[in-house]
Order: C-alpha cells, then structure tokens, then sequence
C-alpha cells in the first residue's frame, strides 16, 4: 500500500498541500483532483480518506496509521462511510447521485464523518452535476467530497468553483518506463505503456493478456496498409480491425495506439530519436516517414484526436472508423 | 467459533435479520450476516446501513435448550444462500463450525456444506449505545403511534429533513411530528419513570419506522428505546431494531398550528370519511384530488366535488353540531381521509379558521394528545 511518503516522491506538490491542509486542520468541503491518469489521484483520496476516519490519528503528520479497522476497511472498500461513485457505463448518471444525496440526509452509520469520492467526475450527466451542486454549495458538516478526474477542463465550472483544486502532475514517462522495466515487461512494451500513461498494475494485467499483443499487431498491419496505396486499408478495417477492436473501450485503445504511430513519425522527421516510442518498430518508422510528410503526420494526429472526440460523442464508430482510414489512406 | 444449535432458533432469526439485508449493496461486508458467540448467545446481524437488525439466540431459554455447545468467535457468512441452506438440511440439529481461514463448515445429519466467510473485522462497528440515555414503552402503544404519525411524512426529495418522524421527549411526554408541509400528524403522549432524560430534534426516517411496525409483533410487552448522536435503538428481549437518524434541524413546528377558531364541527368520523371517500372517487383522477365542504345552517354540511371532463357529485351530511361562523373550504381529500384513519375515534371535532388556513382535527375525548392538520386548496 502506498503511502504519503511514496507519493510525495512523484507528486510533491499536491502531496504537500494536502498535507498541511491534514496537519493544520484546515480540510476544505470539496477537492478536484485533476491530472492526467496513472498520477496518483486515487492512492491520494484514499490516503485522504483513510487519514481522516483514521483511528489512531497521529497529530504532527499527515500519515494514516494503516492498522486500524477504519484504515483496513478502507482499503478492502467496506467502510459504510465512504462512498465511492464511479461511472455506470458511459457516464454517472443522476440516480447514482441521488443516492449520495439521500446518504447524505442520513447521519453516519459509525460515526458522523463522511467522504465521498467521484472517480471520473467529467463524465458526470449534466442532471448529475447540478444535483452535485446543490450540496457542493451547502455542505454538512463533517463531509468532505473528492472530485477525481482526468479532464478539469470538460467540468462545469461551477463545479470547479466550489472545489479546491489539486493539480496531479504529468509523470515523467521515464519513471514510469522503470517502473515498468522493474515489473519485467520487455523494453518496447515498458515503453509504450509508459507512453499511455497505463498505470503499473494494469499494464502487467494486460502484459500477460494475449488481446493486446493481437491489437499491436493489428495496428501494425493496418499501419502497414494505409501508408502503401495498393493496399486497402479499408477493407482490412472491416475484415480484421474492427472484428478484434469491439466496445467503446477497445476502440479507444486502438486508436491511442494509432496516435503514437503518428507521433513518432512527427519525433522521426525532428530527428528526435530518444523520445521514440516505439524503439522495435525503428524501420517502419524510416519507411513512413517518408511518405508522410512532418505538416501531413500533424494533420493526421489532429484527425485521429478527432475521432476519439466523435466517438465519446456517440458517433457510429464504425462511420467514424471509416472516415479515418479514408483521412489515412496515402 | 463453533455452535451446536436446533434449527427452529436459528432459522426465525436468520429470516429476521434478512429483513435488513438488501441485494444491492455499495459496501460488499453488508451482504453477509454477523454471526457473534460468546458464552451465553448467539448474536445475528444483518444490515443495510440505513437500518440493522440484530438478533439474539440465547443458549436457554425456559428450560429449552436452544445451542448445545458454543465455542465463543465470530464470522460474517454471505446471506445470500444461507436461509436456503439452513432450511434443507436434513437434521434439526446444525453445527456451524469456522476456521482461523475464515471456513465455515455447516453439518447437519450427514449433509455438509462447506462455505467461505468474511473478517468479522471488516464488518461495520455498531455504536454502544448506553443505557441510561433510554426508556421503555409497550409495543403495541409504539406501533400505534408509528401508524398514526407515519403516514405523513413527506416522499419527496426537496426537503429530506421532512421525510422523517421527529421525536421529542421532555417534562414525561413523548411527541411525535411528521409533515410532508401540506398535512401534519402530531401525537403526544406521557410517559413514566423518565425524569431525568429529555432530546429534541432526533428525527427517525419513515422507511425505517415502517420496517419496525412490520417487524414488531402486536403484544403488550415493553420495548426499550434508546438515543445516540447518529442511531436509534429499539430494543425487545430478542431483538434489536436500530435506524441511522436524518441529519439537519426538524423545521418548529408548534407555530404553524391555530390556537383559535372561527368554526367549531363536530361530526362522526366515519360518515365522514365514507362521504368523502365517495365525493373523492370523481376527483381521483384529478391531480390534487380535491372535495369541496360548505357549511349548511347549523347541522349539515354539503360535500361536493366535481371534475369537468367526467361530472360531479354532491352529498348532504348530518353533522352533530357546528358552531361559529358558515365556511367554504377545499382540500385534498387523501390527506383528510389519511388523518381521519389515523385518530380513529367515533366523533371529531374539526377547527376551522377561515377558508385559507389549515384546518385542525381532533378527537372528542383525550384532545390534547392527538392532532391532524390539513391545509385547505386554494379554488375560484
């Protein structure tokens, strides 16, 4: 389990301010954590959490004790106190906020301090956020809600206003890399996780897991196609692409995995071979940089970012799926 | 942990605490039952955080034994496959029996099961609540306050406060408000041997009032009540009933009710509530649901009420007196009828003051103790 310590040592900002908010006894009603992912967001509100129905408080720090059963339940998610809200599906719908509310006319069951923590709070529906608003803007007492997310900017602000901001700083991907490497996943794969920002537990999940290595090669192949004009990389969509990348999810992946094609050829043109992601794929890269040229490879890179925006807006992703290859195709 | 135990104890106490168990649960822990030994008892616990119920087996109980051997320890086994379990076995004697692993072996006759428990550790720890801060009550006296004030507290959202009975103990005498601001139940009544204890604004939520009536049995046995910051207890010799209470101060409510009256009726309460169930069958489908009473001389009253896609209905009751000035007033016919129920005595006497004020109802005798107000609806 980690600790404020551990933290400290990749986010020392925010670890410092939510210290010294512990320390002096100064905990706002609401936090926004915000930061791009695999930053620490939650190891931080759970630290928070634990820390604060702690049992055997320490006054002079910020650390929780770890031991007692406020502290463990915690951690294995059994503590009646602490709500946890995550999305339900695609987004956090106005029912799931009803229930903090109603949770929150209640007092405590053990006591009557109360956290509640919203995982992905940008996915909130906008029934949702102005529910949250309504007690965001009168807090019981003794109630501290964590805003968790990796977009501040797609938050209503008047969310935003109501909530202290810590901003969780972008991890160098070298730190990550080593973590990774220490984790005894393979250089180029190390790699392109720390590229992703995939945190350290999940990237071994998916390390060991054999879609992914079919979605790498995949990409290749598709990459393969599209940057050679008699190929059709059309067809290989629908053949093989679309059959392997199914849900919103698995779409998403695929097309960061395109992203990182193209942002390496761009790293390519600049001769900037040390920030390379995919360091197996050197040959490829030389081949296409060559067909595609630096101003092409950006236009390209705002074309995929735009798919990934139409699909989180419910386009068909096989249309939006089309469009880009057809956008791809040399 | 291991108990030898008949089933007939163990089984009514399982389907008790069940009742506190809900399936979808946001905290894993709750979806199991508590089992607690010590040297005397048997304590089950189930909960869904916003109520919990524990139930106690004792070893003995007039002479019958009930637990045979018990090597004190606790678990929490999962609820949902244990009633079911429990039920089929075969013999009447069951031996739970549980590992420092956290396995449950459950023998019955030559049927075993073998289950997975959760840490005991993880489950949520109860407030001890302290015995001098409680007093006693009859149960059936309980149930009738709870059926006479229950009913009005507010389903909506908007004002959570409202959606829960409040309590208020003070100078020997227990009151109980509910409102859902449109109508208000109050009951008032005096207890004995509390001289030192007094609370206010302890408001219990109307769900978890209603799960004690259906739980609590119709006898004339005391029941214990007892008051935290942020729990109640209700608690008879077997079981123990607590609630999580509503946070925020219960609006006053003394104030909203008039000290005087214009008109004075005096009636039968069920030709009252039988005319008006009648009137009401046209206004049903009406969103307010809304009768009409006008005053006649100094006997009847007429009750009409009419929707005008569908007719109307007019009625002529005979009251028993009526005193002070004629009146014209609406209201919403569920909320009178409720209240109606709710005083259960032969003649009410109704205040009226005006046509835009609430209006009070009370029972003949024993006045002070019990109160319906209804406001009226406003119509041209």
């Amino acid at each position: 389990m980690t600790t404020w310590v551990d933290l400290e040592s990749y986010q020392p900002v925010a670890v410092k301010m939510l210290q010294h908010s512990i320390t002096r006894q100064r905990i706002a009603h609401a936090y926004l954590f915000h930061g791009p992912p695999g930053t620490g967001k939650q190891e931080a509100s759970l630290l928070f959490a634990m820390r604060y129905f702690c049992e055997h408080i320490d006054e002079s720090t910020a650390e929780p004790c770890h031991q007692c059963h406020s502290c463990k339940r915690i951690k294995s998610g059994n503590h009646p106190d602490l709500h946890w809200i995550e999305p339900d599906g695609q987004s956090i719908k106005k029912d799931q906020i009803e229930y903090l509310q109603k949770e929150f006319t209640y007092t405590g069951l053990e006591s009557n301090q109360k956290v509640y923590v919203i995982m992905q709070a940008e996915k909130m529906t906008v029934n949702a956020a102005n529910r949250l608003l309504k007690f965001l803007e009168e807090p019981s007492r003794e109630t501290v809600a964590i805003l968790i997310t990796d977009h501040a900017g797609r938050m209503l602000d008047t969310i935003v206003s109501r909530c202290q901001r810590v901003q969780f700083h972008t991890l160098s991907n070298l730190h990550l890399y080593n973590q990774l490497v220490e984790k005894g996943l393979t250089e180029s794969t190390a790699s392109l996780f720390a590229a992703m920002k995939i945190d350290v537990d999940q990237a071994v999940k998916w390390n060991e897991d054999d879609w992914f290595a079919e979605a790498r090669k995949i990409v290749i192949q598709l990459m393969d196609r599209v940057m050679n004009s008699n190929e059709e990389g059309y067809l290989y969509l629908h053949q093989v692409y679309l059959k392997h990348f199914k849900g919103r999810d698995a779409l998403e992946f695929g097309l960061e995995l395109l992203l990182i094609w193209f942002q390496d050829i761009v790293s390519f043109h600049l001769d900037k071979q040390g920030s390379i992601v995919l360091i197996d794929q050197k040959e490829r890269l030389e081949q296409y940089h060559y067909v595609v040229s630096l101003s092409e490879a950006k236009t390209l890179i705002y074309e995929i970012l735009n798919t990934k925006r139409k699909l989180a807006q419910n386009v068909h992703p096989t249309l939006a799926m089309e469009y880009l290859i057809l956008q791809l195709q040399r | 942990m291991k108990i030898l135990i008949e089933r007939e104890p163990l089984m009514a106490s399982i389907q008790n605490v069940m009742k506190a168990i809900s399936s979808k649960t946001t905290i894993p822990i709750l979806s199991g039952i508590k089992f607690e030994a010590n040297e005397q008892e048997v304590k089950l616990t189930g909960s869904n955080s916003d109520i919990t119920i524990e139930s106690v087996i004792s070893r003995e109980e007039d002479g019958i034994v009930n637990i045979h051997e018990i090597i004190p320890g606790q678990i929490v086994v999962q609820a949902k496959f244990l009633p079911e379990i429990i039920r089929k076995l075969p013999d009447n004697q069951i031996e739970i029996q549980v590992d420092d692993d956290m396995n449950i072996n459950i023998r019955s006759g030559h049927a075993e099961f073998k289950l997975n428990g959760q840490d005991p550790e993880e489950y949520p720890q109860l407030p001890v609540l302290q015995t001098e801060n409680s007093f006693d009550i009859q149960i059936d006296l309980l149930k009738m306050l709870i059926r006479q004030t229950n009913f009005a507290v507010s389903t909506s959202e908007t004002r959570p406060i409202l959606t829960g009975v409040h309590i208020k103990l003070d100078n020997n005498e227990l009151g109980l408000v509910a409102t859902d601001s449109h109508r208000l139940a109050s009951r008032k009544i005096t207890i004995d041997q509390v001289e030192n204890l007094s609370f206010n604004n302890v408001v219990i939520p109307g769900k978890s009032l209603s799960e004690l009536n259906k739980i609590l049995e119709d006898t004339q046995d005391t029941l214990q009540i007892s008051v935290t910051d942020n729990q109640i207890l209700f608690r008879t010799k077997h079981l123990y009933f607590l609630s999580r209470l509503l946070d925020g101060n219960y609006p006053e409510t003394s104030r909203l009710i008039p000290d005087q009256s214009k008109t004075v009726m005096k009636v039968n309460s069920k030709d009252l509530i039988q005319s008006i169930d009648r009137a009401s069958l046209l206004a049903k489908d009406n969103r307010n649901n809304i009768v009409k009473l006008v005053t006649q001389g100094q006997q009847n009253i007429q009750i009409t009420s009419h929707s005008p896609e569908i007719g109307q209905v007019e009625e002529l009751l005979q009251t028993i007196s009526i005193e002070g000035e004629e009146i014209k007033i609406s209201f919403n016919a569920k909320y009178m009828i409720d209240a109606l129920r709710a005083i259960d005595s032969e003649q009410v006497l109704i205040n009226f003051t005006g046509a835009m004020r609430p209006f009070v109802i009370r029972p003949e005798e024993e006045s002070e103790q019990i109160l319906q107000l209804v406001t009226p609806v406003r119509t041209y």
